[in-house]
């Protein structure tokens, strides 16, 4: 690589306020953010317990996409009466729910019904109620085997992602001081923040949907979305850090007998590219910011649930994934 | 990576550059080329490139329209299932047709489903069209007394034993030796040639009642879903049934059989016009449906919500981008402000690639992009702060670009490169949103990097080339030498 040959190398040792003159931080100057891990952890683990217990006791809230069943969001033309619109839907015998949304919409969850039977639904809702406004009908009917292969492909799609991405991060960081085993432990690292981010987000939207009973913390295809986003940033997130580890190993070693612990190396990549990671963040969080704006009610948990993803990720990244990395070296010395 | 500054690679650039403007402004280059209103309906539209169309091809819930997921039921034991589902689609592609929807999309789904996608189509008439079941039914023509009213009083149709599956095929052409006339050229399979042959000769040698010359017994009748039940009730249904099948009967064609037809082909011939007999032709091939057809998943879209959410998602990503530029900016400042060009390059480039693939965007592919944004600042953010580390450490501005570049690439790479590890998996097992959401995702990200690693990096080294680097202000970095340190 082109660090080999550059000049000025020799001047600069590690860190980005070498410039000052000084010598080579150590850890214990400096905000340390590797010895405190264990507060880092613990803080992880105050929100992702209780979200692991809600989705043990009480599940999920799910949408139509993965219970099946078919969904109505209905415009009348005029204002409609709720009670009215709940007696038509009662009188389908159909399982109907009735939810009143904003700017006099409707939104009627049902048993799955073909396109025939939504379609005398509405019809009688606008003879019955008030006109109804066709060109402002969604309709989404999903069959209950088909919801189970949406959620079966999508679990399948991640685990042979996060297989490859582990081999890819081992084969990245395979040139480090301890080889294969070495780029593992990179990997699996990277693998657990991502659990980490991957948990955190599902526990907090089943206390929303079950515990608080709040519509936002539904379960739908668009979440699966979200969950899958947020899975690719978290990795993009800890692999920088990691790059930035690998990159301070070597020049370490180059500094011979007076060469930073593994600790240290870690701490200091941290914190050079912690800048990075909360800007980077800040900036997908304005562009999710004009989503909400925009985007209108139906969006709304998916940007929640990237919001919510991103912060984690940003965490989990700069708090969790290189202190993860470092307990396990403890564990599992590489020479 | 020094080699990404030689000419050939700024060639490229440019090169791509004026792609990206005539593709993603090709609607707009052509009105003006033709003295057209900027706006508006023009003839000509969408305009043509390479021999493709070009435009934005909207997924449905931007549009409007309906999505169907249909599974095929009670295939009959022992036929080949790929064959069957190939056949269907034959079939639905025929009955669709007759709607004039644009552009419809009909395709295999596993091995037993068919995907349908409607633009501006309500759900219910979508699955009326395609139908749940629709078999071509054969009828004789039998006496019963019982039967009063209808077209033939005292005359009921009975089902016979040939099925749909039996007829292989009908076309309609124009037949030469009987005066030019449009006929219709009916094929059996070898088993439902031996029925036919029977069935034609029995009708040919009926004898009418009170000796007439002409009776119903002499005809077979062709009808799409006639069922048991409808001929059991054949008194009160008849005048119903006994209508073509497009204005809400039936029928298909009620043929009088001129000669016992033994070879298993035979040819309708009437007052035909050539598109009545394609009509008729289309029928009878779209009777041939295997097995029965099931909705498993629909979804419809109202044709003003669609235009609305386009509205909203617009309004989301210029506003997205435009507070990423504001900030970039303001942090950055001068390497900011060649991020922000970058962008806007990264952007239309990308757009230029959805036209030209083209890539349908749904809702969910527009996050896709919004987020690919995201991803696209990122790699800037990196080479900007080991730009700003490098320059701290001493190194001189020009030199600080390049190593700023040569160092973060390797964390742009890994990262971008799990990006693409996971939506390339996700497009590959995912269905529906997270389909198009997978494909937006990873050609942002590809471009991404295309604009970070060559586009941002050979305007930084343009700047800098040009630069006083005292003005550390613009670059938004201290030098060392400013300090008063040294």
């Amino acid at each position: 690589m082109a660090e080999l040959s550059r000049p000025g190398a020799a001047r600069r040792p590690l860190s980005g306020e070498e410039a000052t003159g000084e010598p080579v931080a150590t850890p214990s100057r400096r905000l340390d953010i590797v010895g405190r891990r264990n507060v880092f952890f613990a803080l992880s683990l105050l929100i992702i317990v209780p979200g692991i217990y809600s989705m043990l006791t009480r599940g999920f809230l799910l949408g139509i996409d993965f219970q099946g069943g078919t969904e109505l969001f209905l415009k009348f033309s005029q204002p409609a009466n709720q009670a009215q619109v709940e007696a038509v839907v009662a009188s389908e015998n159909v399982n109907g729910t009735v939810q009143k949304g904003a700017n006099g919409t409707y939104i009627v969850r049902t048993r799955a019904l073909d396109p025939a039977q939504q379609k005398k639904i509405v019809d009688d809702l606008d003879s019955k109620v008030a006109p109804v406004d066709r060109n402002q009908i969604q309709a989404n009917q999903v069959g209950p085997s088909v919801a189970r292969e949406i959620v079966t492909s999508a679990l399948l799609a991640v685990l042979a992602a996060a297989i490859l991405i582990l081999l890819y991060l081992a084969f990245r960081f395979r040139r480090v001081r301890g080889g294969w085993r070495a780029g593992f432990q990179f990997g699996g690292s990277a693998l657990l923040a991502l659990l980490h981010d991957v948990f955190l987000l599902t526990g907090i939207f089943s206390i929303l949907g079950k515990v608080l009973n709040l519509r936002i913390g539904e379960i739908d295809s668009l979440f699966l979305t979200a969950a899958l986003t947020v899975v690719g940033f978290s990795v993009h997130d800890t692999i920088v850090v990691f790059d930035r580890i690998r990159e301070n190993l070597v020049l370490s070693d180059r500094l011979g007998a007076s060469r930073l612990t593994f600790e240290q190396v870690v701490n200091l990549s941290i914190l050079q590219t912690a800048a990075r990671s909360i800007i980077t963040s800040f900036t997908v969080v304005l562009v999710l910011a004009a989503l909400l704006l925009f985007g209108g009610q139906t969006l709304q948990g998916f940007v929640l649930a990237l919001l919510i993803g991103i912060l984690s990720g940003t965490y989990s990244s700069i708090f969790n994934a290189s202190q993860l990395l470092v307990v396990w070296r403890k564990l599992q010395p590489v020479r | 990576m020094h080699y990404l500054l030689s000419w050939p690679v700024r060639l490229l650039v440019v090169g791509l550059l004026i792609l990206s403007i005539a593709v993603d402004g090709a609607g707009y280059i052509q009105r003006v080329l033709n003295h057209q209103p900027l706006t508006g309906q023009v003839s000509g539209m969408p305009p043509q490139l390479f021999g493709n169309q070009v435009y934005i091809h909207r997924g449905l819930d931007l549009q409007g329209g309906t999505d169907l997921l249909l599974q095929i039921t009670d295939v009959p034991p022992g036929r080949d299932m790929s064959q069957v589902q190939r056949d269907t689609i034959d079939v639905i592609s025929k009955r669709i047709n007759k709607l004039g929807v644009s552009e419809p999309v009909i395709n295999p789904v596993g091995r037993d489903r068919i995907e349908v996608q409607l633009a501006g189509v309500s759900a219910a008439k979508a699955q009326a069209t395609i139908g749940n079941t629709a078999r071509l039914v054969t009828t004789k023509w039998v006496a019963d007394a019982n039967v009063k009213g209808g077209p033939f009083p005292g005359n009921r149709p009975q089902i016979t034993a040939l099925t749909s599956e039996m007829l292989t095929g009908a076309d309609a052409s124009l037949d030469a030796q009987n005066g030019n006339q449009w006929v219709i050229n009916v094929t059996y399979n070898s088993q439902g040639a031996a029925i036919f042959s029977q069935l034609s000769t029995e009708a040919f040698n009926a004898t009418c009642p009170n000796g007439a010359t002409d009776c119903p017994q002499h005809s077979i009748t062709n009808w799409l879903n006639l069922t048991a039940d409808d001929v059991a009730h054949w008194d009160q249904r008849a005048a119903d049934l006994y209508r073509p099948f497009d204005q809400g009967g039936k029928l298909l064609v009620d043929a009088r059989i001129l000669q016992p037809i033994t070879g298993g082909q035979s040819q309708i011939t009437g007052n035909f016009t050539a598109d009545s007999a394609k009509n008729l032709a289309i029928l009878l091939n779209s009777g041939a449906l295997p097995g029965n057809l099931q909705v498993i998943q629909s979804t419809e879209v109202g044709a003003t919500l669609g235009a609305d959410s386009i509205k909203r998602s617009l309004a989301a990503g210029v506003l997205g981008l435009l507070i990423v530029i504001v900030f970039m900016i303001f942090f950055y400042r001068l390497p900011g402000l060649v991020a922000s060009v970058a962008l806007l390059f990264y952007a239309g480039l990308t757009l230029a690639v959805f036209k030209m693939i083209p890539v349908t965007l749904t809702l969910a592919g527009l996050a896709g992009f919004i987020l690919s944004v995201g991803m696209a600042v990122d790699a800037n953010v990196l080479i900007f702060e080991r730009f700003k580390e490098e320059v701290r450490s001493g190194v001189s501005v020009g030199a600080a670009v390049e190593t700023a570049v040569g160092r973060a690439w390797p964390a742009i790479r890994d990262s971008n490169t799990a990006t693409l590890i996971t939506t390339g998996l996700l497009y590959l097992a995912g269905n529906g949103p997270v389909k198009g959401f997978a494909i937006t995702l990873f050609l942002g990200v590809l471009v991404s990097m295309f604009s970070s690693i060559i586009v941002t990096h050979n305007l930084m080294a343009l700047v800098v080339e040009n630069h006083n680097a005292e003005r550390s202000f613009l670059m938004g970095v201290t030098l060392p030498l400013r300090r008063g340190r040294a």
